[in-house]
């Protein structure tokens, strides 16, 4: 009777509290709409949200929101003016080339907008760009990449107008204008840190009021700034009312760390956040949830937005059997890329013929300005009969007694990339190509076997670019890391082409826009001509936001769509 | 005594030093220093920026100098600089200590408070069914990857029956609120996690409890105590469950080391801002100066518990003597 009676309670208490749950559970994303709160999930970890020392991703999605720049780039891969009045171009006059002891310089004039105000009403003027520039190059603070700041020599204050300023670059090149991570720092707060400890070994980070007292309202100039940061947890953002462009929509936005992508989904559905960012979920995760959106008929939408996220395959050019350009073009033959997007990710990310994605207005799919490798196993198998690998019974290829075999390296515990590997081991394997997977986790590989071109063969992995962007880094021969320059350089492959390199270095200085674009595709060609490279596929940018969320636009490069956060609308 | 524990705190101090400059030199074997970290993940340093970084940091410097270094800073009171996360070491990981704590000893008490009756009714009834039923939760306790529980925990009691929140530490609001309210608050939080990791270790102790109890009351002097007259109460408790107590003691110290570790896993799952992911994180980014006092803290943790329970011993068992 006893154990009847206490069944018949426990169910009931469970079904009632099932039901006040599912209520609670399905009201809670609308609780936040009614509140204007948007809660967003990441999984990437954020760091000092000090601009000038920043390295994460994680940590400039956020300061998109709360700092803005000179410039930035929109959804749409074009330059457009933030603190600025206008970008200054050779064509009005307002940037010009000079010639100082024989080097070519550009000077350009800036102004920045006259409402344009730290969060706590201190205007910001150019002496605000001329204090980051002092503190980048200073010796004694961490800047990552010093060249954002020091491409600008000088920058000369206008005495009459604070706001308008003279810059000089130190190289006349064609992207001059492009200081989207240049970042201004309020000289009214930061100028006495630096000043009291500069001279100190990362003495101005360690005591910068980024670090020290980061809910300073006037240490932000975005439509948000920060009210409350617990590194590793989250940030909360308040609308700045000294905002220069559209006043924030949302009341409050948090952003929550929560480092297991595999708990994101019960986070969203707990209510625990309204959406996931672009730096949270992975492909599979998406895939599987938007199917559930779908079927279940949730308030959200999942989104998949072509990125300039490169795919690839590195080959070592120093490999016996891949020093071989008909080894090469047979691997790239043998590829089914078209067939690798629709298997493994339902064609949500597209298959990449080089490495200048679709959104870059440097990108060309026109066969006369570059050779495209149509996928075909006979054209393959013929190209390496030709290169004297000959099928065997067993079904691989020998040349001279030796296998075709190929040491095939990627980062250990990638689900994609593992499976990306097994597919393409499966595809060779047909081509009578041995596969020799050797994994290494992410720190060892890209921290040693691929920084000192110890990879055997090939190496498996991705490059984040923005458009138009010079690929020096990774295409000169000399960035080819060796000891000599410190491991220094990403051309991993060794590829070495004196016509490559001479393109390369006239992209840089060429002003002329359609000139540059026939440079770009000229080293486009020699790409896929030498194939230094596999090229894989273009990743996708994924996030879930809720369906209630207006204006929300991801751009699929490193300029995040929360440059556009004030446009948000719940 | 006086002798012993003098000797003991010396002991311990040595190790520590040798044991951190062993670190501290097998960190700097692992392939990829902060600046190869930053080259791989830029394509657009320079050489010149690899040369200047590698020189702010002292990278370019031979480990025993960077340890030396490193030394003088902790005892100077400077725990230095992460930077993975840019801010100095104490700032990031005072908060997290204490969050660890708070979940590591909750869990922990939470555990003994039911495993050890557990392990010791089991222990008094052998093949009972009650002895069946601990068998069955021990087994499923240490059985089951945590990160499953988690998982579980988490859809079962945050997604389909909403009662606590799905991860997070405290509730993220601007508004001050009342010390009974934050308390609330944490409580509401803490719930998953316990459960997630308590389950696991009440399946340990309650396993140690009951092999130990049956151990001790196989003995003569329990049969002695019950012709005697005492009561059961008394014979199982002051004279059976005390002299079950040296195992236990050992295994709770060795628990009780790991309270300022953290647990991973636990963390992960319930976005939990502890000190044990921090760690992981920190060892994987060569982010030497929090890797560094995470794990001067676990030893001193490891050698502080063990000396305790030397100590324990003794009080649980007057025959032990320290020479």
């Amino acid at each position: 009777m006893m154990k009847t009676f206490l069944i018949t309670v426990f169910t009931i208490s469970t079904c009632t509290s099932t039901l006040i749950g599912c209520k609670k559970g399905s009201n809670f994303s609308q609780k936040n709409t009614v509140k204007n709160e948007l809660r967003i999930g990441i999984s990437q970890e954020f760091e000092n949200l000090n601009p000038l020392i920043k390295t994460m991703a994680a940590t400039s999605y956020i300061y998109s929101m709360i700092g803005r720049s000179l410039v930035s780039m929109g959804a749409d891969g074009k330059w457009y003016p933030q603190l600025a009045k206008f970008i200054p171009n050779l064509q009005d006059g307002s940037a010009k080339i000079i010639s100082h002891s024989g080097k070519k310089k550009i000077i350009a004039r800036w102004e920045i907008i006259a409402n344009a105000k730290w969060g706590d009403g201190t205007p910001i003027t150019c002496d605000d760009f001329a204090l980051a520039l002092k503190v980048a190059e200073s010796p004694t603070v961490s800047v990552g990449e010093k060249e954002t700041y020091t491409q600008v020599e000088k920058i000369e204050t206008d005495p009459q107008n604070p706001k308008k300023c003279t810059f000089t670059y130190a190289k006349a090149k064609w992207d001059f204008y492009t200081l989207g991570q240049f970042y201004p720092l309020p000289k009214h707060l930061e100028e006495a840190v630096f000043a009291k400890y500069g001279a100190e070994k990362e003495g101005y980070e360690k005591n910068s009021n980024y670090t020290t007292n980061p809910t300073l309202k006037g240490l932000y100039n975005g439509p948000y700034f920060i009210s409350e940061v617990k590194l590793g947890d989250h940030v909360s953002l308040t609308p700045n009312p000294h905002f220069y462009g559209t006043p924030a929509k949302i009341a409050k936005i948090i952003i929550k760390l929560i480092p297991n992508t595999g708990t994101m989904e019960a986070n969203l559905r707990s209510g625990t956040i309204d959406m996931i960012s672009t730096l949270g979920l992975s492909l599979a995760e998406a895939l599987i949830l938007d199917r559930k959106v779908q079927a279940e008929d949730l308030p959200y939408i999942v989104t998949f937005t072509p990125s300039v996220t490169y795919e690839h395959i590195d080959l070592n050019l120093e490999h016996p059997i891949l020093s071989d350009i008909n080894v090469r073009k047979a691997l790239l033959k043998g590829l089914d890329r078209e067939g690798l997007v629709k298997a493994l990710f339902e064609g949500k990310q597209e298959a990449a013929l080089h490495g200048i994605s679709p959104k870059d207005p440097w990108y060309t799919n026109d066969p006369n300005y570059i050779s495209i490798h149509y996928y075909s196993k006979r054209e393959a198998g013929k190209l390496l009969d030709a290169a004297g690998w000959k099928m065997s019974p067993e079904g691989y290829r020998f040349k001279d007694g030796k296998k075709l075999s190929l040491v095939f390296m990627t980062t250990a515990g990638n689900k994609t990339r593992e499976l990306v590997q097994a597919f393409l081991q499966n595809q060779y394997k047909n081509l009578g190509i041995e596969i020799v997977p050797k994994n290494e986790p992410a720190r060892v590989l890209f921290g040693e076997t691929i920084r000192k071109r110890q990879f055997g063969a090939m190496a498996m992995f991705a490059w984040v670019s923005s458009p138009e962007n010079n690929p020096r880094s990774t295409l000169h021969s000399a960035s080819i890391p060796t000891e000599k320059n410190g491991w220094s350089g990403q051309n991993f492959m060794s590829w070495s082409n004196k016509e490559n390199d001479a393109l390369l270095d006239r992209l840089d200085i060429e002003m002329d826009a359609k000139k540059r674009l026939d440079l770009a595709h000229k080293i486009t060609k020699l790409y896929t001509e030498e194939i230094p490279v596999l090229p894989l596929y273009y990743r996708s940018d994924l996030s879930v936001v809720p369906k209630s969320l207006k204006n929300y636009q991801p751009t699929g490069h490193q300029y995040y769509e929360t440059n556009a956060v004030e446009n948000w609308e719940l | 005594m006086l002798t012993y524990l003098l000797r003991r705190l010396l002991q311990g101090a040595i190790l520590i030093v040798v044991l951190s400059y062993l670190c501290f030199y097998l960190m700097t074997l692992m392939p990829g220093d902060p600046v190869d970290m930053m080259i791989s993940s830029n394509p657009k340093i320079t050489a010149e920026d690899v040369e200047r970084l590698r020189k702010l940091y002292g990278l370019d410097q031979p480990a025993y100098l960077r340890y030396s270094h490193w030394v003088k800073d902790i005892l100077s009171g400077d725990l230095g600089y992460s930077r993975t996360y840019r801010v100095p070491v104490q700032e990031l990981l005072a908060p997290r200590l204490l969050n660890t704590f708070i979940l590591s000893i909750t869990a922990l008490c939470f555990s003994v408070l039911i495993a050890v009756p557990a392990g010791v009714f089991s222990a008094l009834r052998p093949g009972s069914r009650f002895d069946h039923f601990i068998n069955f939760i021990s087994f499923a306790g240490i059985s089951i990857p945590s990160f499953w529980l988690g998982i579980v925990c988490i859809i079962l009691f945050a997604v389909w029956i909403p009662l606590f929140p799905a991860g997070g530490t405290l509730t993220i609001q601007d508004e001050s609120t009342s010390f009974g309210f934050e308390v609330l608050d944490r409580l509401k939080y803490l719930v998953l996690p316990v459960l997630s990791l308590s389950l696991q270790q009440i399946g340990r102790f309650a396993r140690y409890t009951r092999s130990a109890m049956q151990e001790s009351l196989r003995h003569d002097y329990i049969r002695t105590a019950t012709a005697k007259g005492l009561s059961q109460n008394r014979v199982v408790w002051v004279h059976g469950f005390r002299n079950a107590l040296i195992p236990l003691i050992t295994v709770l110290a060795l628990s009780m080391s790991s309270i300022f570790s953290g647990a991973i896993i636990t963390e992960t799952v319930f976005a939990y801002q502890g000190v044990g992911k921090l760690t992981y994180d920190s060892i994987n980014s060569n982010d030497y100066n929090v890797a560094m006092i995470s794990f001067i803290i676990s030893v001193t943790m490891v050698l502080m518990m063990n000396f305790l329970a030397d100590i324990l011993y003794g009080v649980a068992d007057p025959r032990i003597r320290y020479v």
